[in-house]
């Protein structure tokens, strides 16, 4: 099986990644945080290029969910100076895979607008914006540089998918787990991507005509599940 | 603060209608001390760094780290135009990794301080230093203008100066303040590379100096369309047969002295 390290495993969302992914991929998990379900965590700091560059040795791939949003250091810090020691680190090691995320930065430049597909990213000097912007941006220049294919999905809500009849419209901008667990197997699987370093927006409700998933459905071949907002449904008898 | 009293600058502002309070950072740099050579006759000079600097008659000197909120905001107050240098103090470390990092923190988290002070003390003339080695990646056979993609290699000088040009120009999204990118060539003086092979990108300092003027007056703060707000120009010497076309920075009055004639010349004779 492939080695894959992920970084913040014990974040929000990689505990609801993770336990799919183990079953194809020898996974790595690693954070400065112990595991919400007690799984074993290897202590890495990811400001600090020496453990990223020792815990990255003998993997296959990478997945980097480390974030930290609204510090005005600390998220230069994990966000933008961790990514920089990722791809360095991916560069030296000869790792070839990748796979980043980040916030949406589009809906303060485009929420008023439908049928968005993929706009240029408006990121603005909020810190978890610029800091994940900026780390983008890295993970460009070294994959285009070391030829090293790097997925980058961004999120705005996470989540459940619903289980029962929900009064009220569904959540804007939102990716349940399973798809997520899709698309991730999808950027571990593809073999490369136009440019080295492509950014995909995520989300699995598309009846508002608004937000939409088509650079991900031809690039990485993403089949969102569908039909989760028959969970949003008013009655009319 | 050394040189010229905040005081006076303010006296100076007054005696002048256009004159203006300019900070510049990286101090130390030839660049900054360049452009203050060049504005202070014109302009209250006050040069920042982080590391001690003698500046030139007339202008004033503050010692402070961008990184740090309170030197950025003791740094621009009583100023009316920030001109952010990203140049690097003299002081960097010699370990390579500790120098990447602090390159990296100096070009983000270090913009982002200085501008997010800049802002809140109202200043709304904002220029930042870049570099036309981001388009390296293009074969010379190519005519690069401001609508060409960057491809910036990761060498980290390279790099962190086109993450910090990213940086300023976000600040022209979020707010109603005026950001003018110059990326400049490669900065020599023309009398020094005599005999050297002529390079594409060449920019005599006291050219980039006065590309500096050009844009002083650049404002369009108040316009709704943030990218009105922000610009950028390629800004190199005026070459035969160039790659980099400086047409734009034209149109703002820039007009090179130094264009190494007798180099290009000799090339394509």
């Amino acid at each position: 099986m492939r080695k894959v390290l992920v970084l913040g495993a014990s974040g929000n969302i990689a505990p609801y990644v993770t336990p799919d992914l183990e079953k194809d991929y020898d996974l790595y998990l690693s954070d400065i945080v112990p595991h919400p379900d007690g799984k074993p965590i290897i202590n890495v700091d990811i400001t600090s290029y020496p453990e990223v560059l020792e815990v990255c040795r003998g993997m296959d791939a990478i997945i980097n969910f480390a974030v930290l949003r609204d510090d005005p250091v600390i998220s230069f810090e994990v966000s933008t100076k961790g990514a920089y020691h990722v791809m360095k680190a991916a560069a030296e090691l000869g790792i070839k895979k990748v796979v980043h995320t980040g916030p949406q930065l589009v809906r303060n430049a485009y929420d008023h607008e439908f049928g968005i597909s993929d706009p240029p990213l408006a990121p603005g000097v909020g810190y978890y914006g610029i800091t994940k912007y900026l780390s983008m941006e890295i993970c460009e220049i070294f994959s285009r540089t070391y030829d090293i294919q790097t997925v980058c999905f961004l999120f705005n809500g996470l989540g459940s998918k619903p289980t029962e009849a929900a009064q009220g419209d569904f959540p804007p901008f939102t990716v349940v787990w399973e798809d997520l667990q899709h698309a991730c197997r999808l950027a571990l699987e593809i073999e490369s991507v136009p440019g080295n370093f492509q950014s995909f927006n995520l989300l699995s409700y598309f009846a508002q005509g608004k937000y939409e998933v088509e650079k991900a459905k031809q690039m990485l071949g993403f089949t969102p599940m569908g039909g989760l907002e028959d969970y949003f449904r008013r009655t009319t008898d | 603060m050394t040189g010229a009293s905040l005081s006076d600058m303010m006296r100076k502002k007054a005696k002048g209608g256009n004159s203006m309070n300019i900070l510049i950072t990286g101090g130390s740099s030839q660049l900054a001390q360049a452009i203050a050579s060049e504005l202070k006759a014109d302009h209250s000079v006050r040069l920042m760094d982080s590391v001690p600097v003698d500046v030139a008659e007339g202008c004033d000197f503050i010692q402070g780290d961008i990184l740090d909120p309170d030197d950025s905001w003791a740094a621009v107050r009583g100023i009316d135009l920030l001109i952010h240098t990203g140049e690097p103090p003299t002081n960097l470390p010699s370990d390579e990794l500790k120098r990447e990092q602090t390159l990296l923190d100096l070009a983000t988290r270090g913009t982002h301080v200085l501008f997010s002070a800049a802002v809140k003390a109202g200043i709304k003339k904002l220029i930042c230093a870049g570099t036309l080695s981001i388009f390296n990646g293009y074969s010379d056979d190519v005519y690069i203008t401001e609508l060409w993609k960057p491809l910036p290699s990761p060498e980290i000088v390279e790099m962190t100066k086109y993450l910090g040009e990213l940086t300023a120009r976000e600040f022209a999204r979020d707010h109603l303040v005026t950001v003018t990118g110059l990326r400049l060539g490669e900065l020599v003086l023309e009398e020094a590379v005599q005999g050297d092979t002529p390079n594409l990108a060449w920019l005599d300092i006291r050219d980039a100096a006065g590309a500096f003027r050009c844009v002083l007056n650049r404002d369009n703060s108040n316009s709704a369309e943030w990218t009105q707000r922000w610009a950028v120009y390629h800004i190199c010497a005026d070459i035969p047969n160039p790659k980099f076309l400086i047409d734009q920075a034209r149109g703002i009055g820039y007009q090179p002295a130094h264009n190494f004639q007798n180099l290009f010349l000799k090339t394509t004779g």
